[in-house]
Parts: C-alpha cells; structure tokens; sequence
C-alpha cells in the first residue's frame, strides 16, 4: 500500500489533533487566562517612585510579613484585619489628591489586587494603583 | 514512505497521551460555603497514587499568604491515598473568593496540578460607600451610602449611629426591599472632623453584625513647598506662627 505524501501528512495532522482536543476537554475551565486588574490600575516602580512624596503606599501582605519588613512609609492594610485596619487609613492617612499605590508579595501574588479593588470599590478611593511585581520588584531595584 | 512509519510516528504522537498522572485526584477544585460566624474554610483535595512507583511531593505553594496549604506525607507509595488540606483564613473577607494551591510532584506524566478551593462567604449587608468624605470649605451637602441585604438575607430594618454630633444621619427604604439609603450630612466643613457611623442590621437576631461608615472632612490641601529663597523673602512663611 502506497500513501502520497499528503496523505501522510493529513493522517498525521488529523492524529495529532486527538491528544490536542483531549487535553483541551480535559483542562476547560482550569486555566484562567485573565488577569483582574486592568492595564491602568497597574504600575511599575519607576513610574511610581516618579510620583515622589504624592504616593501612598499600603502593604497588603499579612502582618508578620509586614512587620519582618515593608516600603518606608508603607502601611499594612490586609484583609485578615480590614475592618480594624481601613478606619485608620481613611481618617488619619489618606488625603484627597494623593495616589495610593497596593502591593503584595510578587507578580503572581492577588492580595494586593484585592485590597485595591475594595479601596476603589467600598470605599470609594480615586487614584487607587497596584505595583507590578510587589516587594520582589521592589528588593530588586533596592540592590 | 511504507504505511509502518506512520504507524511508527502515530503511536509516538498519541501514547504519551494515553499515559495518565499516577497521582490521581478525587477533586482538583473545591466549593465551600462558610457560615457568616465561620473563622476558616477547610478544603481536604484527597489522592492516589494509581502508578507502579512512589510519587514525591518537590512543593506545595498557594497562591495567598491568607491560604496555607500542607500535605500530609512527602513520599506516596503505589497504591497509597492521602490528602493535601488547604486552610483558608476568612479575616474581613466577604463574597466569592478562590485560592489556588499548586502542587509539584516528581510524576513526570502530570509535575504540576493546580487545585481550587472556592469558597463563598455569605454577605449578609453589603455598605457602599464605606467612606464618605468632605473637603474643607466645601458646601456641606449630604452624601448618600447604601447599604444593601445580601441574596436571601431577610433584612427588614437597620439601626444607624453617629457617635460624632457634628455628622447627622437620616435612614430611608431604598427602591427593592433589603435596600436602605444612609443620608450623611456634615454640619459644617470649616475644620476636620472625623466619625465611624455604625450600621446595625435587624439580622441575624442574635448575633448581629455591625458594619461601618466612616465620613470625615479633610484638611485643606498641603500648601506647596516653600523654596529657602522663597521664605526669606517672605516673612510669613510657613512655620512662623501668630
């Protein structure tokens, strides 16, 4: 039996197709290839720190990993303690006019697109910002 | 080209496909509703190792520090169940979350499996805004917070406090029911002020919880930073007092 080259290639297209629509079945949903936080709502510590003293920083990590260390000035806001800790910041740190920018762990990392998202959403903060890459990108450039 | 080498190339395309992970998962996503006193949500993602040899745990990260996830054994041996457990820390969290824990094995067929514990926290009022704000020197009109029953939560009346006179309040039905206008209304924006206005749903009879509104007037804005040039020439500078 005599197969054209075409043939061959159509077959073993049309068999490589099979594992392909398999694993596509098999992983439907489990992949989520969006990210929350909007192009604007992101921004990178050079464009950050050019915003000079007109920056708020809040740290979303948990509190011992604030307390082990954090941005000069941070101030530790996290959804473990929100009720506790929002109170202070809207009353005595945050001011009309100043940016606030929320950073968390590393790139991969939601709690700061978390708190962000409530700082906009409940209570209502314009100006609100998520550093990319968190406090990895931040010891990076402190090197 | 004889039919065996496309056969041969076949087989070599669609083998490795056929070849399953030997760690097997009961789950890979987990959906967990807590109760509104709930402090944690627990998810067990149980396994077996359905290969021929042992499976070796080489990580178990998660995708928050509000999430810690352990397994219970480093090495599964063929034929062997276990579970790994993830424990989420609800804190002040409210609504739909999902945490992600990644586990990374020495399986060649499957090295990483991402798991999903999903958890929906009940929200029995939803307050927004939570923060109302008056600059200094603007006119002191009323700003309005909603303050909204959660799906299925019967929520009939709410209690409103000012614990600061110079911030009065005035509650009204909203458009659907379960739905509340909070009118806040300054007396005055002359100087800062600040208050926490607590919101006290009429449920859950016995235990309920209080939300809160925080309202303030801020400080006139920062006057622009004096150059040493600048102040010398000005006798009035910052700083220089009555």
């Amino acid at each position: 039996m005599k197969l054209s080259a075409f043939k061959q290639a159509l077959i073993l297209f049309l068999l490589a197709e099979v594992p392909a629509i398999g694993e596509a079945v098999y992983f439907r949903g489990q992949v989520s290839w969006h990210s929350r936080a909007g192009e604007s709502h992101m921004v990178s510590l050079s464009t950050a720190q050019s915003w000079g003293d007109n920056v708020i920083w809040v740290d979303a990590r948990p509190d011992d990993q604030f307390a082990a260390d954090h941005i000069p000035g941070a101030v530790s806001l996290n959804e473990d303690h929100w009720n506790d800790q929002i109170q202070p910041f809207v009353q005595t740190v945050w001011a009309p006019g100043k940016k606030t920018i929320v950073y968390c762990g590393s790139e991969s990392c939601n709690l700061a697109l978390d708190v962000a998202e409530r700082l906009r959403k409940d209570a209502n903060l314009p100006d609100v910002y998520v550093l990319s890459g968190g406090w990895e990108e931040w010891l990076k450039n402190k090197k | 080209m004889k039919p065996i080498y496309v056969i041969t190339a076949a087989l070599c395309l669609i083998l490795p496909a056929f070849a399953h992970a030997e760690l097997k998962w009961e789950q890979t996503t987990l959906e967990l509703n807590p109760g509104p006193s709930e402090k944690q949500a627990i998810g067990h993602f149980k396994y077996e190792n359905t290969g021929d040899k042992p499976v070796h745990f080489k990580s178990v990260k998660t995708s928050c520090g509000c999430t810690a996830a352990q397994s219970q054994k480093d090495q599964v041996g063929p034929g062997e169940k276990g579970e790994i457990t993830a424990t989420f820390n609800i804190g002040d969290r409210t609504g739909p979350q999902v945490k992600t824990v990644t586990v990374e094995t020495d399986d060649t067929a499957n090295p990483v499996t991402q798991l999903t514990l999903k958890a929906n926290i009940k929200l029995i009022l939803e307050v927004q805004p939570n923060f109302v704000f008056w600059q200094s020197g603007e006119e002191p009109k009323a700003k309005t917070v909603i303050a909204k029953a959660g799906k299925d939560v019967p929520v009939k009346d709410i209690q409103v406090t000012s614990p600061n006179p110079q911030f009065e309040t005035k509650v009204e039905k909203g458009s659907a029911p379960g739905e509340f206008k909070i009118n806040i209304q300054p007396k005055q924006t002359s100087a800062p002020a600040f208050t926490t206005i607590a919101v006290k749903p009429d449920y859950p009879k016995d235990s309920p919880k209080t939300y809160y509104v925080n309202a303030r007037i801020t400080a006139p804005p920062a006057k622009p930073v004096v150059s040493p040039a600048a102040a010398v020439s000005s006798p009035a500078g910052p700083g220089s007092g009555h």
